[in-house]
């Protein structure tokens, strides 16, 4: 607990000097995307890492969350203070109706069943014409009113500052889930249902409550999104961004805290600067994938920890690491 | 633990600064979808802009310079395409971006030229309020769904006889808008409508959308589809045994489209505004040499690679320098002898002027019916923004 | 009326292909619980290998579907050797990673080496229509269809009648009781997993000859091959068909009353229906619930 809170200070530090240190856009971009990336690989691993089920449909609430802020600042014309928590709050009670069908499930059944539920709404979203624009999408999303007169170097600041705030609301969120008896609770069951029960524990509630905060997490990160990028269409819902949402919790380590952030940033990194190799960037991508799961088993914080466990000097921490464990 | 996570970092800005300006080459940035299911189209466009390129520099590139093509993979994604973008301006320092395919991803990418204050062609993407948000570093060498529509209803009406017609679209803003522009414009002259219908890209199997046509009485079928979808479609129409004239709009023209849909290609008509055999020397020219490179004639999207690239380079030519206003004024100024007629474009930044053909596919080959010209859209007195 | 009747046949014929193509996922999904994310790639290469067999080698279309089962089969037997086989017994996870992992690489890897272009296949059969009464098909599906008969014949034979038929069903019971029976559970998983690459590229293969293929075209078929695996309960050969039937006729009617854009939505909305009332497929006994 000690080491995973210690390490989290140090990330925030470097992260909140790292706009003041570099001037170049195109990397305050990459960093964007990165925090951006690390909000919904830290709801995702609320589920996939807290809940032990595994979501495919996870950009339901992402979509949800970018659609509810892209049409209340097109239509109404609401400031993006406003409409980033109203997208989570929307993507929440989304979550909460998802939730209650779908945490019936487990296993395979679960992947298959929220996977439809993204599938629906990607679907709902390209064809009801009169109220997302269908695939025309909604474009000129407004940027905040307060960077009209902003240099582009200021309003990429502005931004990653947002997104960090953003990422920090998210680890405070799911640090005190986690440390909470909610979130030991969830453990309980993750490892074992059972003996859960057993204990008095009742798996449906825990799951819905990480559920339903994975759900607004990613509806924040939507509403960002949409203001970030300033367009939205429904392959916000696609199936691509589930498989690097995923990758990166896996890769950094699900049932973690910092795994998801170090999936977000090796993952962003490398789909970037792979761009070098032009035609074999995805196959190489593809690889790596596939190496990290064969000699990776427990992502990078399972790694990391592991030597911790070995290195004798380390041991007091690695008492209290963070309960990663195997499937 | 920390070090595990700064190298990246690190590596990061050490990469960015060794990347810095040494402008002794003009960089274009061209963004394209190179992976994915639009991949193939993505592809003759990069191959037609790499042609024009290479065209260029072996007779002395622009300004003195020789031209640096980069191009990167947008995957139609509006995010991917950002990223490539701020890649292509930030790190690359291109002077200049063209592409994004698809009208969602021009969308994202234009506030970004504008941030930056980079001049941003597009020679696809067709959704036809792209050129009405007013951004003056956006150019569209493309036809809009709408001036398409109004170009091609009276030669279609004229040559084919049509009174009901029926409309299949795929299902994405292109295929979309263009049903709805020809609806518009052929009702105008008369024709009644039989249905109007989309389909989802990658869709393959169409009978149940061909029993609607069947039955709808129509005499005449209007398709929006690229290769892939289109040549599954007109497959299919034939097999169901259905009689109708068939017209479309989308990569058709081509030896691909042919050699893939065979028979069935027979006596279609398509709208295009490219078509490897246009009359004229200039595409000879052109035809002849994209040939010698790729092995194959050059279809809609290799010619608009071809030409959003020679305008792109003869606007920084005309500019003089690499300063983003002057390459707009210079983008303004455009009156580009392409393949298929004259580019010049509106105050708004939508290119017209060119030449557009409807073929019929006869024999294994296209044959030009009748070819029309991309009016300037203020001629009649619309919209004329900024 | 002659509408309907058309659709239906529409949806039949359509349905035999969605069980065809979801006959290898069943296989790996249903028996050895690998959510195989990689399988529409699979059916991807059936249909490259067989425009390489059939168009570049200039061979028939029955040899070049001999050739393309004989390579896909060691493919599959090779990717469950060196891949799946390191993530056995962790769960699904893994396996799941390491399939997205390897579609990412087969979608990718053939477009680099067969490029973008859709591509046909020579069907054995010309695609002329034949009319039964108001109904329009043609040769060519009614052979498709009957070969989708053939081939969901002969797995169920393999399964039900061989000698490693009983060896696949014994380890998927019981792993550890087969290995003690003297079963090489190794080999059995590895041809299990060659057998549904195998039913895949068929899949692939044949369809491509009635449509055309092109690399990119393995997403939407794994989609489509869950909805039909959900529907008809994993593992099940004669689930899958109906499942397949269900899904194709459930779409020609939707398309054709409703609207051909969206047609897309009820294989979803039927999977989401059938989790809530029948949780382990429409035609499992199975009652055990969370």
């Amino acid at each position: 607990m000690k080491f995973e809170r210690n390490t989290l200070l140090v990330l925030g530090l470097i992260a909140l000097a790292f706009p003041l240190l570099v001037g170049n856009q195109y990397l305050l971009h990459i960093g964007i995307m990165v925090l951006l990336y690390a909000v919904l690989a830290t709801s995702l691993n609320l589920i996939v890492g807290y809940v032990g089920e595994f979501s495919l449909g996870h950009t339901a609430f992402l979509g949800l969350g970018a659609y509810t802020a892209a049409l209340l600042s097109l239509r109404l014309g609401l400031p993006a203070w406003a409409t980033i928590p109203l997208a989570g709050v929307v993507s929440a009670l989304f979550g909460v109706v998802i939730g209650a069908i779908t945490l019936r499930l487990r296993g395979p059944y679960f992947v298959i069943i929220t996977l439809a539920f993204a599938e629906v709404l990607r679907l709902i979203a390209n064809n009801w014409v009169d109220f997302t624009n269908g695939p025309m999408g909604l474009s000129g999303v407004a940027q905040p009113a307060l960077l009209a007169d902003a240099s582009p170097l200021m309003a990429k600041r502005f931004y990653f500052y947002l997104a960090l705030g953003l990422t920090a609301v998210s680890l405070y969120l799911a640090y005190r889930f986690v440390y909470s008896n909610n979130g030991r609770a969830a453990v309980t069951v993750r490892e074992n249902r059972f003996v859960a029960q057993s204990v008095g524990i009742r798996p449906f509630v825990y799951a819905m409550r990480a559920f339903v905060l994975g759900a607004f997490l990613a509806g924040l990160a939507g509403g960002f999104y949409a203001h970030y990028i300033t367009f939205v269409g429904a392959n916000v819902f696609g199936f691509a961004f589930m498989v690097s949402m995923i990758i990166m919790v896996l890769i950094g380590g699900k049932g973690t805290l910092i795994g998801p952030l170090l999936g977000a940033l090796l993952v962003t990194l490398l789909t970037e600067y792979l761009r070098e190799l032009q035609e074999l960037r995805l196959s190489l991508f593809g690889l790596i994938v596939m190496a990290v799961v064969l000699f990776l088993p427990n992502g990078l914080m399972g790694f990391l920890n592991h030597r911790r466990e070995r290195n004798p000097s380390d041991a007091a921490d690695g008492a209290a690491r963070a309960q990663g464990g195997p499937a | 633990m920390r070090k595990l996570i700064l190298a990246p970092i690190m590596a990061t800005a050490v990469m960015a600064s060794a990347a810095a300006p040494a402008q002794d080459t003009v960089k274009i940035g061209l963004i394209q979808p190179l992976t994915g299911s639009v991949a193939y189209n993505g592809t003759a466009d990069a191959n037609g802009a790499r042609l024009a390129v290479k065209e260029r520099n072996a007779a002395g590139g622009v300004l003195g310079k020789q031209v640096e093509l980069i191009i990167e993979d947008g995957q139609c994604s509006p995010a991917n395409s950002v990223n490539a973008a701020e890649k292509l301006i930030q790190r690359d320092r291109v002077v200049a971006l063209v592409g994004a395919f698809c009208s969602s991803a021009t969308s994202a990418v234009m506030p970004v030229a504008r941030k930056y204050k980079t001049p941003f062609l597009t020679g696809v993407s067709s959704e036809a309020s792209l050129t009405e948000k007013g951004n003056p570093y956006f150019f569209r060498s493309a036809e809009t769904d709408a001036l398409l529509g109004k170009a091609f209803s009276r030669l279609i009406v004229d040559n084919l006889g049509l009174k009901k017609v029926a409309y299949i679209g795929v299902n994405d803003d292109w295929g979309r808008g263009s049903a709805k522009a020809f609806e518009q414009e052929l009702s105008g002259h008369g024709v009644e409508t039989a249905m109007i219908e989309y389909f989802n890209h990658g869709a393959t199997d169409f009978y149940t959308l061909l029993t609607k046509l069947r039955g709808s009485g129509a005499d005449g079928v209007f398709v929006a589809a690229e290769t892939q979808d289109g040549s599954t479609l007109v497959k299919q129409i034939k097999q169901f045994g259905i009689d109708m004239d068939v017209f479309g709009v989308g990569s058709w023209a081509t030896s691909d489209f042919i050699k893939i849909t065979g028979d069935a290609a027979e006596g279609i008509y398509a709208a295009v505004p490219y078509v490897s055999n246009l009359p004229g020397e200039r595409n000879e020219r052109f035809v002849k040499d994209y040939s010698a490179a790729y092995d194959h004639a050059p279809g809609k999207y290799a010619a608009a690679g071809y030409n959003s690239l020679n305008i792109m380079m003869d606007a920084i030519d005309r500019a003089g320098g690499t300063d983003a206003s002057a390459i707009v004024d210079g983008l303004h100024a455009t009156d580009y002898e392409a393949p298929n007629g004259r580019y010049r474009f509106t105050r708004d930044g939508q290119g017209y002027g060119f030449d557009a053909a409807l073929v019929q596919i006869r024999d294994g080959h296209t044959d030009v019916v009748a070819t029309t010209r991309i009016a300037d859209p203020r001629a009649d007195g619309a919209k004329d923004g900024q | 009326m002659d509408m309907l009747l058309q659709f239906v046949a529409n949806g039949l014929v359509s349905g035999a292909f969605y069980a065809l193509s979801a006959l290898g996922l069943t296989l790996i999904f249903g028996l050895m619980r690998v959510v195989n994310f990689a399988h529409g790639e699979l059916y991807m290469l059936g249909g490259v290998m067989g425009w390489l067999a059939t168009t570049v080698l200039g061979l028939n279309f029955f040899a070049g579907l001999a050739l393309t089962l004989a390579v896909m089969g060691a493919c599959g037997w090779l990717v469950d050797r060196f891949l799946i086989e390191r993530v056995r017994d962790q769960g699904e996870e893994p396996s799941i990673l390491l399939t997205i992992g390897l579609s990412i690489f087969l979608t990718n890897t053939a477009l680099l080496l067969v490029g973008t272009a859709p591509l046909t296949i020579e069907g054995p059969l010309p695609n002329k229509p034949v009319f039964l009464g108001p109904v329009v098909l043609t040769e060519l599906r009614v052979f498709a269809v009957a070969a989708c008969a053939v081939l969901i014949l002969a797995a169920h034979l393999v399964i039900r009648h061989t000698r490693l038929g009983r060896a696949m069903r014994a380890t998927f019971q019981d792993p550890m009781a087969a290995r003690l029976a003297g079963i090489n559970t190794a080999r059995v998983y590895a041809s299990t997993f060659a057998l549904g690459t195998m039913l895949a590229a068929s899949a692939g293969m044949l369809l491509g000859s009635i449509y055309s293929t092109h690399v990119s075209a393995g997403g939407l078929v794994s989609l489509k091959a869950f909805v039909v695996v959900i529907l008809g309960g994993m593992g099940s050969f004669a689930g899958a068909i109906v499942g397949g039937l269900i899904l194709g006729v459930a779409e020609a009617l939707w398309g054709g009353y409703i609207s051909t854009g969206t047609v897309d939505i009820i294989g979803f909305i039927i999977v989401i229906l059938t989790l809530i009332f029948k949780p382990y497929g429409l035609f499992s006994t199975q009652v055990e619930r969370a």
